[in-house]
């Protein structure tokens, strides 16, 4: 028996408004997910952003940050910091350095432990945050392979985003500008949920211009991305034998 | 910092283009903006923001110096700009800020300190110049440079002229009867920062946040639009030959003019803007401004009286707030009021305590109480200003100001004999 979902999905909220009144609804079992808060009877937001719904009963809001919040199960861009016996000691952008383990590597034993100098740059997983605990990281997925994560290449530049660029990047259908730009040039990226990402290319103008466009186009309302990235080709297009040539 | 990072800022320069898609010479957006009040400027250098605030004060001159006032350089680095910055006492990049601004106005003598003279050998203006940085997105040392040239075009000084029975009394006058003066500054020294970065002496203006954790060494150059070099600054860092420090030179003095042009029409806007705003002036009479004289010369003679003032000011508060009007007004003592005789100092401090309404006379404790803050002329400024018709009004109307004086009058009496 499924109600209809609240009058707010996909809207503004700020933290008081109350999203659903549970009175009316009875013998329900709803997922409340980061953002949401039972009181009493009534569903309350606790952080400003857009609520979200997802069939049947999963109920969410979804923020843009600065900064990032561990959570198990995310994919993050990580920088090393230090090396221990143990663990790498890896930036992800959190309130703590997170763990990696020296054998948390596919086929990895204490005779081949990566040599990581301090700066590498690492896509990793997430294994588990709890609050106040240092996150642990993996560069397996679950089944032992490596799957993409690890090292990223020496070359390329990595750019600062937040959380909800993020998120966009990731989503699918896919971020505009970045889709539109995909289709003139080519160029590899990485994106971590923490609110970075990583653009290489074989030119470094071209990777300038990704990721300039992509945390300029943050702040534009769809339709003016859709303009911005025509502009952008545009003057893509007219600088197009200096581009290819180099 | 990442290892693709460093290796990408140093590769992109190769092909003279930066992260943010500058070329090697851009500048960044400069945006100046100013605050309320007469020398505050607000300067955004890209991600860098920088605020300004000069002040000045009576103070006595340096005894080789008995002609010439003083200026002095703070710098705060508010942690909030940087992870970094700790809170407290200066650090060494902020020492060495306030040291390259300090060093680009002083040697090239661009505020003229002689002007600044009052009484040679015993009154100077010393002009105090804050930087607050606010955000910290590299090349701090230009937008504060910009920010302090900023504020000191537009900060004003109260005209002091020598009056009183017998002309040698010093009579500062506040904004309201004299326009106040503004600083003379023969040029604008401006500070251009260059990033050295890799092994190839590339160069960069302006480098920001992570170049400048990338660069191997930065040189600062002060120059103005003359041609003078102010002051060079290179502490340290890698080393780099003779022909690229002046075609540096060369790049900064054309750069110097761009930001001096940018500065000169922005304090233009700001100038027109105020001109618009001006409080219309009326000359006040004689006795006003000796009293008003007075009262500045209490202000900078009381000592060791404060803690006295500020008891009394407790015990009028009350009588004060049960009776006073709205249309009792703060400013002046007794010049206006027809029933005063002389006035000597300790009359004059009752007389003060008694007359002012509560929302003034804060403001007249706190100046009174404190007379090291920012300046005398900015508490009679925000005396004035906050009551400005309300001066008119008591001014040209004398006969409704003696209904207003008559139950006050009455007042001095019973707390006088209390």
């Amino acid at each position: 028996m499924e109600a209809k979902p609240s009058n707010l999905v996909d809207q503004l909220v700020v933290p008081g408004d109350v999203i659903l009144d549970l009175s009316n609804m009875a013998n329900q079992t709803l997922k409340l997910s980061g953002g949401l808060r039972q009181d009493g009877d009534s569903i309350c937001v606790m952080k400003a952003g857009k609520l979200r719904f997802m069939k049947p009963n999963k109920y969410w809001v979804e923020s843009s940050q600065k900064r990032y919040v561990p959570s198990a199960g995310d994919n993050v861009l990580g920088v090393v910091v230090d090396t221990k016996p143990e663990n790498f000691l890896v930036d992800i952008k959190g309130p703590a350095l997170a763990f990696l383990p020296v054998l948390s590597f596919e086929g990895g034993t204490r005779r081949n432990i990566p040599k990581f100098e301090v700066g590498t740059l690492l896509y990793v997983s997430v294994v588990s945050a709890n609050p106040g605990m240092n996150p642990e990281l993996s560069c397996m997925d679950v089944n032992g392979k490596a799957a993409e994560y690890g090292v990223l290449k020496e070359e390329g530049y990595m750019f600062e985003s937040s959380t909800g660029l993020a998120r966009s990047l990731l989503s699918s259908p896919p971020h505009p500008v970045l889709e539109g730009l995909g289709k003139k040039l080519s160029f590899e990226i990485a994106v971590g949920i923490n609110g970075r990402f990583w653009v290489n290319a074989l030119q470094s103008s071209t990777v300038i211009l990704v990721g300039n466009a992509i945390q300029k186009s943050e702040s534009l309302s769809l339709v003016q991305q859709k303009i911005y990235l025509e502009k952008l080709l545009k003057s893509i297009h007219s600088r197009g034998c200096k581009t290819s040539d180099q | 910092m990442t290892v693709n990072e460093k290796k990408f800022i140093e590769s992109a320069l190769l092909s003279d283009i930066r992260v943010d898609g500058r070329r090697p010479f851009d500048y960044r957006n400069l945006t100046i903006r100013f605050g309320s009040e007469d020398g505050s400027a607000e300067v955004q250098l890209g991600q860098t923001q920088v605020i300004g605030f000069v002040t000045g004060q009576l103070s006595q001159p340096y005894r080789d110096r008995p002609n010439e006032g003083s200026f002095a350089i703070y710098t705060e680095f508010s942690p909030m700009a940087d992870p970094s910055f700790e809170p407290g006492r200066p650090g060494e990049t902020a020492i060495e800020l306030g040291r390259i601004v300090d060093r680009g106005l002083r040697e090239s003598r661009a505020v003229d300190t002689e002007s600044l003279c009052v009484i040679a050998g015993k009154l100077v203006w010393s002009i105090r110049i804050d930087l607050h940085i606010i955000d910290n997105g590299g090349n701090l040392v230009d937008a504060a440079n910009i920010a302090a040239l900023a504020a000191l075009s537009t900060f004003r000084r109260p005209e002091c002229t020598l009056g009183g029975e017998d002309g040698q009394e010093l009579i500062v006058h506040p904004p309201d009867e004299r326009e106040p003066l503004s600083l003379i500054l023969h040029h604008f020294p401006v500070a251009v920062t260059f990033g050295f970065i890799g092994k190839e002496n590339t160069v960069v203006i302006d480098p920001t946040h992570y170049e400048e954790a990338v660069m191997g060494g930065s040189m600062t150059a002060t120059l103005n639009t003359n041609g003078d070099v102010c002051a060079i600054q290179k502490a340290g860092g890698d080393a780099v030959s003779q022909t690229v420090i002046m075609q540096c030179l060369r790049i900064a003095s054309v750069k110097a003019g761009d930001i001096t042009s940018k500065i000169k029409d922005a304090v233009e806007s700001y100038n027109t803007q105020r001109s618009l705003r001006k409080i219309k002036r009326h000359n006040p009479d004689q006795q006003g401004s000796s009293d008003v004289a007075k009262r500045h010369m209490e202000r900078l003679t009381v000592g060791s009286d404060q803690s006295g003032i500020a008891s009394q000011f407790n015990e009028h508060d009350k009588t004060n707030k049960r009776n006073s009007t709205l249309k009792g007004f703060s400013g002046g003592p007794a010049s206006w009021d027809p029933y005063s005789k002389g006035v000597d100092g300790d009359a004059l401090r009752t007389s003060l305590a008694s007359r002012v309404a509560p929302v003034d006379k804060q403001k007249e404790e706190s100046s009174q109480v404190n007379p090291e803050t920012k300046s005398n002329p900015k508490s009679s400024e925000t005396n004035s200003i906050a009551l400005t018709h309300e001066v008119g009004l008591e001014r040209k109307q004398s006969k409704s100001l003696k209904d207003a004086v008559k139950p006050k009058h009455k007042r001095r009496n019973k707390s006088n004999a209390s």
